[in-house]
């Protein structure tokens, strides 16, 4: 937890990198017009992930993705979007890197093989390379995703990579600019995008945790539409029941989200509505043991715990 | 001269391709998955009914295909019973994300190969969406900073599509796209409890009812998906075809093809599917037999005995192997190479004259096309057998919507015995996806998943052989041996997914 002081002079060095003037003043700022000559640069680089974060920041709906990488930031660089490829890819990730395009913020996706470097390798250096390059020159790093905030599934027990968060690899290291952790597996795509439009608008969002407390605030359990259930101990029996799903391992009394209000893939559904106890999917402790499986048939199995 | 393509761009992950070009031909190609996770390692020991879950983070982009393979072996492992409702919800939600699938391919991933974005600077029309893009590209280039346009510029020098009002209507396209997958992944979220990484998909079924509101509302996103790739992606692959007709003969691969069918029909074990089953070695189509399949790892960065059979699968990583130059395994059918995907997929239906929709399709497009039905084995085969499959899988959903018996059970009541084993096979967007699970005390004792990407990225087999993508990139010839245009067109064609590739 970061005190308001330190609060605000990260605040304050944030926006100097998005040259937004006269911060901190939140509601001044929020009325600016957004100068597209002035919007944040953001190279965005996996490490060990699954493009579920990045195929996640395309479902978004208003606005879309495309006003996102345009309107509100400029998407310098994504393997899974960009034009170029090869060694010119390469020239332009390490131009950003170096400094010498100028100021970006970064955005990383996936975690980081801490104790077997080879496990993630882009171009002619190993992943820990470029998160150290961009350690060094980037205004601020977001981590998008539980792989990038928390070490999520590569991290899982008995893994052979020593995968860790590039959190913490950032915070091992003293890391002492912004660091923003957006969780979920995946993130929802309003988490990673409005705390984007925060930085533009109004500079770095509060955190809680190290994520935004817009959305990460509260615990999924204290705003579930089914907690009257939970309070009046109708409990789901099985799978597919409705009810409170607690008794078959809901982990939304544990993990700190607004799925509840927010829903999911345009408003449309989220896990619960669909009878589909919550994973912990935001949780730092997302997958991490074995012994302690996602779900509890029944009672009397005793599968966790 | 040697060159590396990677990092390749517009695909799921981290590939290099080492190439070496003499003359102004590729002589050689090494296909390097360069990302490891160790997934079979970790879910050792863990309650199998985590296995779908933890699974669908082998890969976010088709995260679907991985539960359902999982929810499959599991199904055998417990010997558990799929009711009706079961199976239907499982292809809703697997089909829906098809065709988002083949969309994102086609558009975000491959289409800036072919099309030239600067284009748009020429655009005179009214429409506000391509107008706003019209002047973003225009601030941008004319702003002096470092790369500007990017994500979609810089790019490789190539000849792009010529003619204006294509180009444009192909970046308008890209946009439209992006809305129209979204509604298709909203389709499968209704049911499978977001997208990506689906939490309601269990073996047997799925925990959400299907109540006829979220019928109605999945029935509606899916028709305006299927007039998106009636009146757009299907026009819009034919006319790269008939910009690029060389791309019918570049790119084929030169092993066989297999393919797990797609889509069961009916909850019976083994039942028939949408696409049939089927191997494709020297000409004739064989059933598929999962013995047959094992995977070399001389050339991989691996310690473990090579050659071994799925169920013996074993794995440990050795980063600093000598002469290793990939951590993706070499899967082998009966010792042969295959390619899989969509080409595998509409080829192996046709041939055995299964699904009549199937069959008139690739008849209708190879007259329209003069080529023949072999020449879906080809860079634009792969991308025609994708819109293929789209039309097909998009007329079967609305269909299969309808047969949801909203009164009754959507899962079965899940009892994990304490031991078992089972095989799911299935057909990602990507190609055949086999995964295998043996239960030992409660808990998964092995887990096996050999992934599309595996078969088409594989490196050298232990005889020396390449691998799908390898064979398909050597013979072919380069007019820039630095950018190598025509090389990345064919390694897109494949859409290699890398997390899949290792996991």
């Amino acid at each position: 937890m970061i005190d308001r002081r330190q609060f605000l002079k990260l605040a304050a060095s944030l926006s100097a990198a998005f040259g937004v003037a006269n911060l901190p003043e939140p509601v001044a700022a929020a009325l600016k017009k957004i100068d597209p000559a002035s919007v944040p640069k953001l190279v965005y680089l996996q490490g060990l992930s699954c493009t579920g974060c990045s195929v996640s920041l395309l479902q978004a709906k208003s606005p879309s993705a495309a006003t996102m990488i345009t309107d509100y930031s400029q998407l310098a660089f994504h393997a899974d979007l960009s034009a170029i490829s090869g060694k010119k890819a390469l020239d332009l990730i390490k131009k950003f890197l170096s400094g010498e395009a100028g100021p970006y913020f970064f955005a990383v996706e996936g975690a980081v093989p801490a104790t077997m470097p080879e496990a993630c390798v882009i171009g002619d250096h190993p992943f820990s390379w470029y998160l150290d390059q961009a350690g060094a020159s980037a205004a601020g790093v977001v981590t998008v995703g539980t792989c990038a905030s928390h070490g999520g599934i590569p991290a899982a027990e008995g893994n052979p990579t020593g995968a860790i968060s590039a959190r913490d690899y950032y915070t091992h290291k003293g890391f002492a600019k912004p660091l923003i952790a957006i969780p979920g597996c995946p993130p929802h795509p309003d988490w990673v995008w409005q705390t984007v439009v925060h930085l533009v608008k109004i500079g770095l969002p509060e955190l809680v945790d190290g994520a935004p407390k817009l959305f990460f605030g509260r615990k999924i359990h204290d705003g579930c539409p089914r907690y009257h259930d939970f309070q009046q101990e109708i409990f789901a029996k099985k799978l597919g029941d409705p009810g409170c799903l607690f008794k078959l391992g809901c982990l939304g009394p544990d993990t700190a989200a607004d799925c509840p209000s927010r829903w999911w893939n345009g408003g449309q559904t989220w896990c619960i509505d669909t009878n589909a106890p919550c994973i912990g999917c935001a949780s730092p402790i997302f997958a991490r043991k074995k012994n302690f499986p996602f779900y509890r048939l029944t009672e009397h199995q005793k599968v966790r715990g | 001269m040697k060159v590396d393509l990677g990092p390749i761009t517009r695909i799921e992950g981290h590939l290099n391709v080492h190439t070496t070009v003499e003359g102004g031909v590729v002589t050689d190609a090494r296909c390097m998955g360069e990302m490891f996770r160790g997934f079979e390692i970790f879910l050792q020991g863990r309650n199998p009914l985590d296995a779908q879950q933890i699974t669908q983070r082998i890969c976010g982009v088709c995260p679907y295909a991985h539960a359902i393979a999982s929810s499959y072996a599991q199904e055998q492992a417990y010997q558990q019973a799929v009711p009706p409702n079961g199976r239907i919800l499982h292809n809703l939600i697997q089909g829906a994300n098809h065709l988002y699938d083949y969309l994102l391919h086609f558009y975000q991933l491959a289409a800036l190969d072919f099309v030239d974005i600067t284009a748009i600077l020429k655009y005179q029309g009214k429409d506000p969406e391509l107008t706003k893009v019209k002047n973003w590209v225009k601030a941008e280039l004319a702003s002096g900073k470092p790369f500007p346009a990017a994500p979609f510029l810089p790019r490789l020098s190539g000849n792009y599509i010529a003619n204006t009002e294509l180009n444009i209507g192909a970046i308008k396209h890209y946009l439209d796209a992006l809305e129209i997958e979204r509604k298709a992944n909203q389709a499968s979220a209704i049911f499978g409890g977001k997208f990506p990484h689906a939490t309601a998909i269990f073996p047997t079924g799925c925990t959400q009812k299907p109540r006829i509101d979220l019928i109605t509302t999945y029935v509606s996103l899916i028709q305006e998906v299927r007039q998106f790739i009636h009146d757009t992606y299907i026009p819009d692959v034919a006319a790269v075809a008939a910009g690029f007709p060389n791309y019918w003969e570049i790119g084929a691969s030169k092993g066989g093809f297999l393919s797990y069918g797609l889509l069961p029909l009916s909850p019976k074990p083994g039942g028939e599917r949408l696409f049939a089953p089927g191997v494709l070695l020297d000409g004739s189509v064989q059933k598929v037999d999962f013995e047959r399949i094992t995977q070399d790892i001389n050339n991989a960065r691996y310690s473990s005995p090579t050659g071994l059979k799925v169920r013996d699968a074993t794995l440990t990583p050795a980063p600093h192997k000598a002469d290793a130059y990939s951590w993706i395994k070499a899967p082998r059918y009966g010792g042969k190479m295959v390619e899989v995907g969509p080409a595998a997929r509409v080829m192996i239906d046709y041939l055995q004259g299964h699904n009549p929709k199937v069959k008139s399709l690739v008849e209708t497009f190879a007259a329209k096309a003069k080529i023949k039905p072999r020449q879906l084995n080809s860079v634009l085969g792969r991308h025609l057998s994708r819109a293929i499959c789209a039309a097909v899988i998009a007329d079967f959903l609305l269909e299969e919507a309808e047969r949801l018996d909203p009164a009754g059970p959507t899962m079965a009541d899940l009892k994990i015995p304490a031991s078992g084993e089972g095989f799911g096979a299935t057909e990602a967007s990507r190609g055949a996806l086999l995964h295998y699970i043996r239960i030992e005390n409660h808990k998964i004792a092995r887990y096996e998943c050999v992934v599309p990407t595996t078969w088409n990225a594989s490196p050298r087999d232990d005889q020396g052989t390449p691998g799908a993508m390898e064979s398909a990139l050597i013979g072919t010839k380069v007019a820039n041996p630095e950018d190598q245009m025509e090389s990345v067109r064919i390694v897109h064609s494949f859409d290699p997914c890398l997390a899949c590739a290792v996991h």
